[in-house]
């Protein structure tokens, strides 16, 4: 349990209302999580917390695309995933409640944009069905079964028949849904 | 916007790129990203431009895809910016920024008051979206009902408390008794005969002690004569002063049409929204694979098993769709021998569900009547169970149809594989089994419409299906006992909700946690199905709007009985069921049961209508004794009122004003269909835009990959390549 000596300045936590979609409840509740993933002595508003011990929250734990998220939402500079207060309060207001669908749609085509290419093509698009079904050898699609769906996904989503998804097209897709934005929602 | 040649090559088709930090490539990025902002910083607070608002300039960067740290550079760098305002608009940003601070601060104040809202939450990470949905209606309905219960029904019982003496008018409510002062009746233009006159349901001689409880739950004895019920109230004037009167039938009146257009409002405000949705996901069969694959995972769900118990349902949704899209592609190689057979067999099945639905018609038909007839015999009334049973008797069945029928028909329609259609069958099943307890009631009353049958002549209605020194003559004010059976309706509702909860669904989990059998384990635990209990909702509902002209307090009652099933809901939800293995797609369905709930309010308005304006008003009871009919005595009303307002009412029911609203309703609905028609057109002429630029894109793209190679190997090159790719390069911006 870490106490972090560091609490959030007034003015610094009307920037942080100010740039992000959160209240200030979720602010304070936010830091006060992310404080206890520190150890006693480090001061939370510096500290960079390694993935792992990102990974342990139970938000976190189950979510079949939890390093992604860790991935995209890591400004670290040594690329190791880790995130820092600011890096976590980005990760919750995109998750939030309040986010506009265009945000929301954005940080899901990164994050299943596995290969960080910019468009979501076949390998992609594997890798994703996945994760929805589980990765292991009983729970994944047949190759004929996957090969189908995927033929299928592009045949609906791929307007410029480029063989790939990219951000537009998947805009354009998520926003005739409007279950994504309800379950695109992470809330401590 | 720069455009940088080197190294991606088609990855930059979508001009996309993830690694950040330096501000060139921010600024390309924020640029190229958006469709919707304009391609340059916005402008943070303090900063005025021609048709922009400040706050707007906050908002927009909110809303930017940065890290926190770049957004924040990006504020410091428009608020750097020296800002050319004049006073007046300095003030008026200002107080902007002020008031969108307040609103966001009475948001956050109002978030607390939200009904509920921690158990929702609580549900929705358990158990997904579905669940969620079901206990939004029901929140929905339940506040709903209370707020409009709590302003109608607290201005009504305030005035008539205010009265004293009325005490006195409850043991002999007719009206030759002297009456206060400040309660005068109103003229009594048609009185009746003599025989319709008595009305005493107040209990004769030596009362047993259970009849206290049966009271309770039916409604009748000491319950009769509370305000619970039509026939307490009187048709009175309640002086408040010299110039001004409340008119207590006119109030009733009213306020109970007030009701059902409030209910009517709010119902039609809520589908309004969830009709766009509808009509924006219409074509939604076209994109089904993208969206359960891209908007499949619910990232709210929390624990191992819940995450496993997901992904197995959106596997075995994927796979049934893909089995369904197989078979279709094969079904339309049918031979004709196979529809021919298939399409008895629809038949066939369709007739079983028909005669199915008949039968249970007749049953609730035939309890209703023998409830009636039960009741006085000598030997039932002495034995308080059978005589509660008796009582009960059209609830029970209605009940019971309810449950069997939909079950039954679940089975038969398996074989149909219809989904849709089915939800729908058993929806107006459920309705339509109230409606048929409606009409036996009405046959009853009104001896099935012939007024100059004997037992009806005097009075237009039923008045003497029980003998004079009966102990619940209750028949003698129809519109109590219309009241009646509806509350009865109600209440076992709810019991029955309970106690399923507490003798179905609790010893179920016991036994499949308890007991390894293998047929028990195949049972398995209850899943909260949230189509059934929706539609349960819906039922209940229309119950109390149809019961709420006859029985006043009935929504406030619901709306108890709403908030005490929630929780038990809650209760069972946690600790006996198990997760649905299909997701429930929300959002399309909710604009689904508020069609329903739409249809059940339509189906209740139907006794009510016909209760006002054709039955005769009992002459016994209620506040509309001396009237021919209820309607009545709003024209009477009306003929006090001032002359002018008087030639506007005439005016407004008159045909010079009917017909050009008529006219001028055909007009705006024309107008909406055919922008309706230019927006659809609009899509599909973008959409066909959309394709055509995708395949300029490629062209280009293989161009330019055909030329840069070239270019390359021509360093001084002739000025042709070098022009072709600064074109190419220009036509792509």
């Amino acid at each position: 349990m870490g106490a972090s000596a560091s609490q959030i300045s007034k003015e610094l936590l009307s920037e942080y209302q100010e740039l992000t979609f959160l209240t200030k409840q979720e602010i304070l509740l936010a830091h006060r999580r992310f404080s206890e993933l520190l150890s006693k002595n480090q001061d939370s508003l510096t500290t960079r917390v390694p993935q792992e011990k990102v990974l342990t929250l139970p938000e976190l734990k189950s979510n079949p695309f939890r390093q992604r998220i860790c991935h995209v939402f890591s400004t670290s500079e040594e690329k190791d995933d880790s995130l820092s207060f600011e890096d976590f309060l980005d990760l919750l207001s995109a998750f939030s409640d309040s986010a506009t669908p265009e945000i929301k749609s954005h940080y899901a085509f990164r994050i299943f944009d596995f290969d960080d290419d910019g468009t979501l093509d076949r390998t992609d698009l594997e890798h994703l069905v996945n994760c929805l079904t589980g990765d292991t050898p009983e729970t994944r699609l047949t190759p004929e079964e996957m090969n189908q769906l995927i033929h299928n996904i592009l045949e609906e989503s791929d307007i410029d028949k480029d063989g790939t998804v990219n951000l537009s097209e998947f805009q354009h897709v998520i926003s005739r849904s409007p279950d994504f934005v309800s379950s695109f929602k992470i809330v401590l | 916007m720069e455009w940088n040649l080197s190294g991606r090559g088609t990855d930059r088709s979508s001009g996309y790129q993830y690694h950040y930090p330096d501000s060139e490539s921010l600024r390309s990025r924020t640029s190229s990203h958006s469709y919707s902002r304009p391609p340059y910083p916005p402008r943070a607070q303090g900063e005025h431009s021609p048709g922009d608002e400040t706050g707007e300039g906050v908002k927009a960067l909110r809303e930017l895809p940065l890290c926190l740290a770049q957004k924040r550079i990006l504020s410091k760098v428009s608020q750097m910016k020296i800002p050319v305002v004049t006073k007046w608009q300095s003030w008026k940003l200002s107080k902007s920024k002020s008031m969108k601070k307040l609103g966001e601060e009475v948001k956050e104040a109002s978030h607390y008051l939200k009904l509920w809202r921690k158990a929702l939450l609580k549900i929705g990470e358990n158990g997904g979206e579905g669940l969620f949905q079901w206990e939004r209606t029901e929140v929905r309905d339940c506040f709903n009902q209370g707020k409009q219960r709590l302003v109608i029904g607290t201005g009504r019982r305030d005035w008539e408390r205010g009265e004293g003496g009325l005490v006195a008018l409850l043991s002999n409510p007719s009206p030759s008794v002297s009456l206060p002062c400040s309660l005068t009746p109103l003229p009594l233009s048609l009185p009746g005969p003599a025989e319709c006159l008595h009305y005493n349901p107040s209990p004769q001689g030596l009362v047993y002690f259970y009849s206290y409880l049966l009271d309770l739950l039916s409604g009748t004895g000491f319950m009769e004569l509370s305000a619970l019920f039509y026939g307490y109230y009187q048709n009175s004037e309640v002086g408040v002063s010299s110039q001004f009167s409340y008119n207590v039938p006119l109030a009733y009146l009213l306020t109970c049409l007030f009701y059902i257009l409030l209910s009517l409002t709010w119902i039609v405000l809520r589908s309004g929204s969830g009709f766009k949705l509808a009509v924006v996901t219409g074509d939604g069969d076209l994109s089904s694979y993208s969206m359960s694959v891209f908007c499949g995972w619910d990232f709210g769900l929390e624990g191992e098993q819940a995450a496993r118990l997901k992904q197995n349902s959106i596997r075995y949704e994927l796979q049934v769709e893909l089995e369904e899209d197989d078979l279709r592609r094969n079904a339309a190689s049918r031979t004709l021998a196979q529809r021919v057979c298939l399409y008895t067999l629809r038949g066939v099945l369709n007739l079983l569900v028909v005669g199915l639905i008949l039968a249970a018609f007749y049953c609730i038909y035939r309890a209703s009547e023998q409830s009636s007839i039960l009741q006085e015999d000598p030997s039932v009334k002495d034995n308080f169970f059978l005589l509660l049973l008796v009582q009960y008797l059209p609830s029970i069945v209605i009940t019971a149809a309810n449950f069997l029928v939909p079950t039954l028909c679940d089975i038969i329609i398996r074989f149909e594989r219809y989904s849709m259609t089915m939800q729908i069958k058993l929806t107006l099943i459920r309705l339509t089994s109230l409606g048929v307890l409606l009409y036996s009631l009405w046959n009853q009353i009104t001896c099935g419409g012939e007024p100059h049958e004997s037992a009806c002549r005097p009075c237009e209605y039923n008045y003497a299906q029980y003998p004079a020194n009966s102990l619940h003559s209750c028949s003698q004010c129809w519109e109590t006992r219309v009241g009646q059976e509806m509350y009865k309706l109600m209440i076992f509702d709810f019991i029955t909700g309970v106690v399923v909860i507490l003798l179905v669904e609790f010893p179920r989990r016991m036994l499949v946690d308890h007991c390894s059998c293998k047929p028990l384990q195949l049972w398995g635990r209850q899943e909260f199905v949230v189509p059934e209990n929706v539609l349960g909702l819906v039922y209940a509902q229309t119950v109390v709007w149809t019961g709420a002209f006859f029985c006043p307090f009935l929504p406030l009652i619901n709306t108890v009985k709403f908030i005490l099933l929630f929780y038990f809901k809650k209760l069972t939800l946690f600790q006996n069921c198990r997760p649905a293995s299909r997701t429930f797609r929300s959002s399309t369905s909710n604009f689904f049961f508020l069609l329903v709930l739409l249809l059940g309010l339509g189906l209740a308005c139907v006794p009510l209508g016909y209760s006002v304006a054709v039955i005769h008003p009992s002459f016994g009871c209620g506040p509309f004794r001396s009237l021919r009919h209820m309607w009545d005595v709003v024209p009477q009303s009306l003929t006090s009122l001032p002359k002018t307002a008087q030639s506007f009412f005439n005016f407004l029911g008159s045909q010079a004003f009917a017909v050009p609203l008529f006219l001028l309703s055909c007009l705006v609905f024309s107008y909406m269909a055919a922008m309706a028609s230019v927006y659809g057109n609009n899509v599909a002429q973008l959409k066909a835009q959309l394709k055509l630029e995708g395949r300029d894109k490629q062209f280009l793209v293989k161009r330019i990959s055909e030329l840069t190679p070239a270019n390359q190997k021509k360093s001084a090159g002739p000025s042709g390549s070098v022009v072709d790719i600064s074109e190419t390069r220009e036509l792509w911006e």
